[in-house]
């Protein structure tokens, strides 16, 4: 144990080395249900070099690598030791804008780098990058980006893993290589930046799509030590636009339609209950939840580059009619909220506390990928289940978010608690459990297999446990990152 | 380079009689590619022969021909449409079975509503873009045209077109794949492979697909893609295309929710500026420098002549004195097509006011002659159908592409007075084509949303002669000395000329390249799906000794 700190010492400085009890608590569990298992150390690396000697190491030792890069609450088990005797590795100082470039629209970061930092230093250049729903002002974009989080502008959402476009990356081998067009220069960024080499197609190098092997793998395969994300221009004028309906199925067809124009930017669809959790206080979401129709589309319309105002005029007119054909009506403002408030509100970071928390302190969430007419079938199945373990539906937050254009549909189920309940925390362990099962016989498909999805999942799919694991053996033959993920319970 | 008897007979089991050949006449129409000749010894139009041709008509026969190739441990090369001289077998000294997928040709699905359709490896784009447009839909077309395999743009082949931009690139479009790997087994990717339907290509957890549609994708070295689902995006024009005029010059008239330009700028800083307005405003459907491919000094004249029935290509020396078609030359210099469309008559209007903004801010201008109604509507049907494909050989029969490096608007414009004088120089010994210095076309964008792109030299050489096609060897390494010695690495050229090299040279290229930790990574990836190496090279590997 001693000597193990002495080496960490060398390498990452001792400072940055902890094994105090509070710290390993710290970083032994999270807000999910997946078993606590305390880490042996936490480091925190400064730079790529030490991460590769940390790798290196790791790999004479056999020593598991976990890497962390958002700061708490976590929520999904992922960056929960799976095995004894892991160490931590909290890339939290790893948090420098490398570069911001106007005319290409690429912003490259550490993956310390957090969603409340990006945005002002990117409105410095008119830019800004198109985020998920709410995130934690301490969740790091390249994570974000890694594990395929949705984002709000799905017309932007060429590929699931879009803005995120090229990586540096120490494997769990311990080679180092960058995905996509940064594959084929140097390893000085600065060089291949000067070469008029800007890291902006995601694919290869060559035959392989390296960056998309590192998605979804949740620390898996190795070590993302930069990326470069592409940007959008920042709008100069904005509106928010809802449309209210009773069931979720009077706002499908319409969202098929806006998703087909790619008329507008945001669009996003939640009922009454996670609506009132994203605007109000913890004490004001059941009040406002009651005076908000069941289910709202959420529609952003933005002015950019040339023209701003008159872009937003022709969008809001095209909007306008293609309402009335849907027999739907658009409304500027909901429960008398502002349409700044709104902008401001959904726009940006949560505010602390985070806004799935404030309602009973805990919450559970359970997403898949979909196409938007079998939300349905998965609503009835979520109501079905929680009345049969008598969860109250009507504490039920759902989020569908459309994706890829369109073509497919992040869905997503809030499930709060009180965490300091035993009883209702039994209750919802048994609902997430039960919820998951059915979801996933159903064809929900769990594309981000957390926690106790990965059994689930893999077990239907055994075509890509097999490739999985193979990959595994290629990048990381020792097993040492983050062990016991997905479908890599051991070597 | 023969069959054994026994593996014929294995072979014949699987798909019938009918479709298995080892007739050596039917083993040359697989051996002669387009471009062989500037690779090949003496010349020769042949790759390698294969051993046999075989048709599958389902996974399972394609799983099953895979099996009899690792057991008599034969290279196995499917080919769908064919593009270039890699389609067939690359090494003299291999036995190759080619896998011609013909025969499994069906658009088995196309969900409107979800925006995808599956199809089969040899259904064309032509043919599902007019069964999608009747849907109010439509598909990225890939630069090589309307002609070619969806699945092996997707799934295989780069995957660019001019509706890129807009539509997103094939590997950005493809959905579930459908794979059968070298050594036999059938991987369906992202939801498919959970039984959940097409539409996600992404998952469970890490993306399978990554390890076998990379930037080139692995151009039939590894394995077979035998169907796969792909991103459809919205056609806000007319049901069918409603196309007149006389062949060569069809003609689409212009939906009033579309416009149709080609532009010019004074400058290629211009340029590029230009571009980066196009993608910050968000506006164009299809945006392509597509008419420059036949030349800078010769290109408008045929363009001209093409659209006039009374003319010939012989009267493009008369043309070209002319003053007006002088004028129009230079006019065009600069020049590149855009197609805007509008999801409403407001829209399109729009676009149009910004466009001229941008035009204004650049100093750019809509080339009158080009932007009248026979050139619009020839430009609408070239483009949005992309079936014009013959025109790329309209010289003398044969071309090549030089340089095409990707990169930034940027970063293409530097490497763009190279390759202008590059081909001035190569082509005034009179052995290919003297269309003008600059016959550089290329995508928009080549990656969705903008901000990428990359322009092909387009050099036309006689295949007739043998003398023409050394002049295009040399002017392929020519390109490469001189993209070398200005600090760019090499272009498309050097992947044409690679061909030819054996594999030493080719491993000598890799290992020098920046990372090549790159290609050992795709050696491991070989080995473990490809244990018996019956996958040409065609997807590149570093030995682990190099």
């Amino acid at each position: 144990m001693e000597k193990k700190k002495e080496h960490l010492d060398r390498i990452v400085g001792a400072e940055y080395v902890f094994d105090d009890p509070q710290t390993l608590e710290a970083y032994a569990k999270d807000l999910s249900f997946v078993l606590p298992i305390k880490p042996q150390f936490v480091v925190k690396p400064k730079d790529i070099d030490e991460i590769k000697m940390l790798t290196k190491w790791a790999n004479e030792k056999g020593t598991p690598l976990i890497p962390i890069s958002s700061g708490p609450p976590h929520f999904y088990g992922d960056t929960v030791p799976g095995a004894p005797g892991c160490i931590i590795v909290d890339l939290s100082r790893m948090n420098k804008i490398l570069r911001i470039d106007r005319r290409n629209r690429i912003i490259i970061i550490e993956p310390g780098v957090t969603y409340s930092q990006i945005q002002p230093e990117l409105v410095k250049y008119g830019l800004r990058v198109t985020m998920p729903l709410l995130p934690r002002g301490n969740k790091s974009v390249i994570a974000s980006l890694l594990e395929r989080q949705p984002t709000l502008i799905s017309r932007y959402n060429y590929s699931l893993p879009e803005p995120l476009r090229n990586c540096g990356v120490v494997w769990g081998c311990g080679d180092i290589s960058y995905t996509g067009h940064a594959g084929n220069g140097s390893y000085s960024l600065d060089e291949q930046w000067n070469a008029g080499h800007i890291p902006i197609d995601p694919r290869g190098p060559n035959a392989t799509d390296f960056m998309r092997l590192l998605t979804g793998a949740q620390g898996s395969l190795g070590i993302v030590v930069w990326a470069s994300v592409k940007c959008e221009v920042l709008p100069s004028i904005r509106k928010l636009f809802f449309i209210s309906a009773n069931k979720f199925e009077d706002l499908m067809d319409f969202s098929y339609r806006l998703q087909r124009l790619r008329l507008g930017d945001e669009l996003l669809l939640a009922n009454n209950k996670l609506l009132a959790t994203m605007l109000g206080n913890s004490d004001q979401v059941r009040d406002l939840k009651e005076k908000l129709p069941p289910w709202v589309m959420i529609i952003g319309i933005s002015g950019r580059a040339l023209l701003p105002d008159e872009k937003i005029d022709v969008q809001e007119k095209d909007l306008t009619d293609l309402v009335q054909q849907y027999g739907l009506n658009l409304q500027s403002e909901i429960v008398g909220i502002s349409n700044k408030e709104m902008i401001d509100t959904i726009l940006n970071p949560s505010t602390e506390p985070y806004w799935k928390l404030k309602y009973k302190g805990g919450c559970e969430d359970i997403f898949f990928l979909t196409t938007l007419e079998k939300v349905p079938h998965y609503i009835q199945i979520m109501n079905e289940t929680a009345n049969s373990l008598n969860y109250p539906v009507s504490d039920i937050g759902i989020y569908i978010q459309p994706q890829h254009q369109g073509v497919s549909n992040h869905c997503e189920f809030n499930l709060p608690f009180n965490p300091n309940d035993l009883k209702e925390l039994t209750k919802i362990k048994e609902l997430y459990s039960k919820v998951s099962e059915e979801l996933i016989k159903h064809g929900a498909y769990f594309s981000r297999p957390y926690g106790m999805w990965a059994n689930l999942v893999y077990n239907r799919d055994a075509q890509s446990t097999m490739v999985l694991r193979k990959i595994k053996k290629i990048f990381d033959p020792n097993y040492i990152m983050n062990p016991g993920k997905l479908c890599f319970k051991s070597l | 380079m023969t069959l054994l008897k026994s593996a014929y007979q294995d072979l014949e089991d699987i798909v019938g009689p009918d479709y298995i050949s080892d007739d050596p006449s039917i083993q040359d129409s697989y051996a002669f590619q387009w471009l062989a000749e500037l690779v090949r010894p003496e010349q020769s139009h042949y790759m390698p022969r294969p051993v046999a041709v075989i048709m599958p008509a389902s996974t399972e026969e394609v799983q099953a021909i895979t099996m009899v190739c690792n057991k008599y441990h034969m290279k196995i090369k499917p080919i769908s449409t064919g593009w270039y001289h890699w389609a067939g077998p690359i090494k003299d000294e291999d036995d190759t079975l080619q896998v011609d997928l013909r025969r499994m040709n069906r658009i088995l699905e196309i969900d409107e509503k979800n925006m995808f359709a599956i199809v089969e490896p040899y259904v064309i784009c032509a043919q599902l873009q007019a069964e999608v447009m009747k849907r109010g839909l439509n598909i990225n077309i890939i630069g090589a045209g309307a002609s070619t395999s969806i699945v092996a743009s997707a799934c295989a082949y780069a995957g660019m077109g001019p509706s890129t931009y807009w539509m997103g690139h094939n590997s950005d479009n493809v959905l579930g794949m459908e794979w059968v790997t070298p050594s036999g087994e059938i991987i369906r990717t992202g939801s498919l492979g959970s039984g959940d339907g097409w539409f996600c290509s992404e998952g469970p957890g890490p993306s399978i697909r990554g390890i076998c549609r990379g930037f080139l994708g692995s151009r039939g070295g590894l394995g077979v893609y035998t169907k796969c689902a792909i991103k459809l995006s919205h056609w806000p024009g007319p049901k069918e295309f409603n196309v007149r005029g006389t062949l060569p010059a069809y003609r689409l008239p212009i939906h009033e929710n579309f416009r149709v330009y080609t532009l010019a700028v004074p400058s290629w800083d211009a340029w590029a500026d230009i571009y980066y307005k196009i993608y910050d405003n968000e506006i164009g459907y299809i945006f392509h420098r597509q008419f420059t491919l036949a030349g800078a000094d010769l290109g408008p004249a045929l363009w001209l002549i093409l659209n006039d029935h009374t003319k010939t290509l012989n009267d493009i020396e008369e043309m070209v004195k002319r003053s007006d078609i002088k004028e129009l030359t230079e006019e065009l210099r600069i020049s590149f097509q855009i197609i805007l469309a509008g999801r409403s008559l407001r829209d399109i209007e729009l676009q149009d006011k910004i466009l001229d903004q941008v035009l204004a801010e650049t100093g750019g201008w809509k080339v009158k002659r080009f932007c009248e109604d026979d050139m619009a509507e020839f430009t609408n049907v070239y483009l949005q159908r992309l079936g014009h494909k013959h025109l790329n050989f309209v010289w003398v029969g044969g071309y090549l592409g030089s340089w095409m490096q990707p990169g930034t608007p940027d970063f293409v414009k530097k490497y763009v007075p190279i390759a202008i004088k590059g081909l001035y120089r190569d082509a005034a010994g009179g052995l290919l084509v003297q269309c003008g210095g600059d016959a550089l076309m290329g995508c928009g964008s080549t990656v969705a949303g903008g901000g990428w792109s990359g322009l092909e030299q387009f050099v036309s050489y006689d295949p007739a002669d043998r003398e023409s096609i050394k002049a295009g060897t040399k002017h392929m390494e020519d390109a490469i000395t001189d993209a070398i010695s200005n600090g760019i690495p090499p272009g498309k050229e050097a992947i044409y000329l690679s061909l030819g090299y054996k594999d030493e040279k080719i491993w000598d290229t890799l290992a020098n390249s920046q990372q090549p930790i790159i290609f050992h990574f795709q050696r491991k990836i070989k080995e473990a799906f490809d244990p018996n190496d019956i996958g040409d090279r065609n997807y590149p590997t570093l030995p682990e000794d190099y």
